[in-house]
């Protein structure tokens, strides 16, 4: 837990741009809230390693996604449905449901449709403001910290040394 | 571009790929096999077990060996076994999530085999075999006329219920018409009218005024002794009336020991008619239970059969049933629309104690109304053991669920028959020793209507009937005639439902018999029929002379009212022809009446 915790740490203080950590998280966030065996997860996961998204982020992103696709179930079932039954889009629909890849892809699922929509959508929009938080992290909130007394008395714990010594490793 | 771009990253994610497609591969084929089973195990009710599945990629097929089905009627044995089953996949529609397969083979089926643990799901016991043939017990008429005294002590005789009720019945009417009696005008009444009368012609001689006073009190007089033989006779009507009813239950009583009779001989089997339904009594339960097994392994089929849509419809896209935490999948009109199971054509090979059974079947689906074909069977067998030749033709064609038409057509020919014990009846075994028969049998079943046709023709026949040293002449007679018979025929129908089945069988058999112990039956039963008449009549004599009395009293009642009828008439007759001042003044003004 404390290893866990100072990679957290390490990851939000690192050098590592803040883009990079932004698209872990989001990349996270589509894989986290869609059904892990989708066809467009192996894309997803294909982009994580080629690109020099942060590992870190993304795991963690995965976990904390993973956890709220099951409370946000019943939103996504509605959504897809929502989405599957507009009679404006049955044609487009039907002409996909016609592919191999598109059914392997099982777009036609409520669920499936509803996160991948919503996961999407979101993109955009959770990059940009985590983008903006974590930069405002580092300006003002990271050397408010540091001169705490809390810190200081943090710095001299285990897990402060915990985090340093995974801050001695080189970011991906 | 380099700073957002790690090449070594594909290096990591080719890695993770195979060693989670060599994860796959390896453990597929448990997952198919237990796939397989417990789907099998859900729709059959007992455990489906393979001893291996093996799923190959390229080309896409799959094999399974030994595939065992329990019966779940008998647990520790295998309704369906099976060596070996081969498919080929198609690999295109495997991507589409729709099992497809063009050929299948089915080699080294086999029926019926035994299992060395239970394929119960749940514990439940063998369930008892349905009775086997020779298991029946023929209704033979009785063999000697019954002793008609314990017979009538036992029995309770509709005449005598009919006698007693009627007794009854009478003696109540009789009672409460001696109250009525006493309720209508009599004796006191008719002496009022003379006393009346007389003052009348004391009026009539008092002059004008006597006379005009009187036609007043003569009008009343009349009118009163008017109502009272109209209240008299209407009386007479209903008793009249009862007395009819009364009689027409007597002249039932007299018929009653005739009806009596007829039913102590059908009760005491005094009849050759139960001799005209032997193969009925002989083959009826056996077809019903045949029928019963069919159509419990039907059921079990029929929601496969008219599986869900798959695809959708010219409505609109179709919205199945949602599952908790699976969402729903909604399907959409496809160009080539195709079933999510289809076998097109499985060949069948059936190893049967006789020999084996070839035969294919065509389009086995769950959902025909998508594929828009019916499923078809054919199967057929020559030069098997004790059979010349088996064929077996189906349909069911459920392409349209709400109008569905099954039908299968069975025929054998020279099946061998050899020792087959038709009755283990104590006083007339019957043994099939050797004959050939041939069979045809159509089946039908349109929605919930089912009818099944079935002619035997049986040739070439020797029967062993009765014991040795039989004195009965009835069953002696019965054996003879069974022995002389060398061909026969047998027909049955089955209408009604899959649940509920009437199982109708004639034979020329039951003529043959009738035949050969209607005599003798139809003498020993007219002796009986005298016997329990002169039984009948010495035991009802009392309670009818006793009923007939009680009439004749309840009959005096009605010369009781005839009587008082006509003492009425005759004062009122006196009244009229007296010249009393009821007459001639009918030419008066106002209706007034003048004694002159």
């Amino acid at each position: 837990m404390i290893k866990l915790l100072a990679r957290l740490l390490r990851v939000l203080n690192s050098e590592t741009e803040p883009g990079q950590l932004s698209l872990g998280l989001c990349f996270a966030m589509i894989v986290g809230l869609t059904p892990l065996l989708s066809l467009h997860n192996l894309f997803v996961l294909l982009l994580v390693f080629i690109l020099r998204v942060n590992l870190s982020a993304f795991l963690l992103g995965l976990a904390l996604f993973t956890g709220m696709a099951y409370l946000l179930e019943p939103l996504f079932h509605l959504l897809g449905l929502t989405v599957l039954t507009a009679p404006s889009l049955e044609g487009f629909w039907t002409s996909l449901y016609q592919s191999v890849w598109w059914r392997l892809e099982h777009f036609n699922n409520s669920i499936v449709m509803g996160s991948l929509v919503f996961s999407v959508s979101m993109f955009v929009p959770v990059l940009l403001l985590s983008n903006i938080l974590i930069r405002r992290y580092r300006q003002h909130v990271l050397v408010w910290v540091q001169k705490t007394r809390i810190m200081q008395m943090f710095k001299a714990s285990k897990l402060y040394q915990t985090y340093e010594t995974f801050s001695s490793w080189r970011p991906g | 571009m380099t700073k957002w771009i790690r090449w070594w990253g594909l290096g990591v994610f080719v890695v993770f790929a195979g060693i989670f497609g060599c994860v796959w591969i390896f453990l597929v084929d448990g997952w198919v096999k237990n796939l397989i089973e417990g789907a099998g195990t859900k729709a059959v009710g007992a455990q489906v077990e393979l001893d291996a599945a093996d799923l190959s990629l390229f080309p896409a097929g799959l094999s399974l060996t030994r595939l065992q089905v329990t019966n779940p009627r008998k647990p520790m044995t295998n309704a369906v076994e099976v060596a070996n089953v081969t498919m080929g996949l198609d690999g295109l529609n495997l991507l589409r999530r729709k099992v497809i397969v063009e050929e299948m083979a089915l080699e080294g089926v086999r029926l019926g085999t035994l299992r060395t643990t239970s394929g119960a799901v749940k514990l439940t016991p063998d369930v008892p075999s349905e009775a086997e043939p020779g298991m029946f017990s023929l209704a033979l008429p009785a063999l000697e006329v019954p002793d008609v005294k314990n017979i009538l002590e036992k029995e309770n005789l509709e005449t005598i219920r009919l006698i007693e009720a009627l007794k009854g019945d009478v003696e109540r009417e009789k009672e409460a018409w001696e109250a009525r009696l006493k309720e209508l005008p009599g004796k006191a009444q008719l002496a009022e009218y003379k006393e009346r009368v007389k003052s009348l012609k004391k009026a009539a001689k008092g002059g004008l005024e006597g006379v005009l006073g009187g036609v007043g009190e003569g009008q009343a007089l009349k009118q009163d002794i008017e109502q009272e033989i109209e209240s008299l006779i209407g009386a007479k009507k209903e008793f009249e009336e009862k007395l009819a009813l009364l009689r027409t239950r007597f002249d039932q009583v007299k018929t009653a020991p005739q009806r009596d009779i007829q039913h102590l001989k059908a009760k005491y089997n005094l009849s050759p008619k139960g001799l005209a339904h032997v193969s009925q009594t002989l083959l009826g339960p056996q077809i019903g239970s045949w029928v019963h097994q069919g159509a419990a392994w039907y059921e079990r089929a029929k929601p496969f059969l008219e599986g869900g849509l798959a695809g959708g419809g010219e409505d609109g896209p179709q919205v199945s049933k949602p599952l908790r935490g699976k969402g729903v999948d909604v399907h959409f009109q496809e160009v080539h629309p195709l079933p999510d199971f289809l076998i097109r054509l499985t060949k069948v090979s059936i190893s049967l104690g006789a020999g084996d059974l070839a035969g294919t079947i065509h389009n086995i689906t769950t959902d025909q109304p998508t594929l828009g074909q019916p499923i078809t069977l054919a199967f057929s067998g020559d030069r098997l053991k004790g059979v010349q030749s088996v064929s077996l033709e189906g349909m069911l064609n459920h392409v349209v669920p709400a109008d569905s038409k099954d039908h299968l057509i069975v025929q054998a020919k020279g099946y061998e028959l050899d020792n087959l014990v038709l009755s283990k009846d104590d006083k007339w075994p019957v043994t099939l020793a050797s004959g050939v028969s041939d069979v045809n049998l159509n089946a039908d079943l349109k929605e919930q209507g089912l009818t099944v046709h079935g002619i035997g023709n049986f040739h070439s026949l020797q029967f062993s009937a009765g014991k040795d040293g039989d004195t009965n002449p009835l069953t002696k007679s019965l054996s003879s005639a069974v022995v002389g018979v060398s061909e026969f025929s047998v027909q049955a129908n089955v209408t009604g439902t899959l649940e509920q089945q009437e199982v109708t069988v004639s034979s020329d058999l039951d003529g043959i018999l009738q035949d050969a112990a209607g005599k003798m039956v139809n003498e020993l039963a007219a002796k009986f029929g005298t016997e329990l008449q002169s039984a009948i009549s010495a035991k009802i004599a009392e309670p009818m002379q006793q009923l007939q009395n009680n009439l004749v009293g309840f009959e005096e009642i009605a010369g009781q009212i005839t009587e008082r009828v006509t003492q009425h008439d005759a004062v009122l007759k006196s009244l009229l022809e007296k010249s009393l001042p009821i007459k001639g003044l009918k030419d008066l003004p106002g209706g007034l009446k003048l004694p002159f």
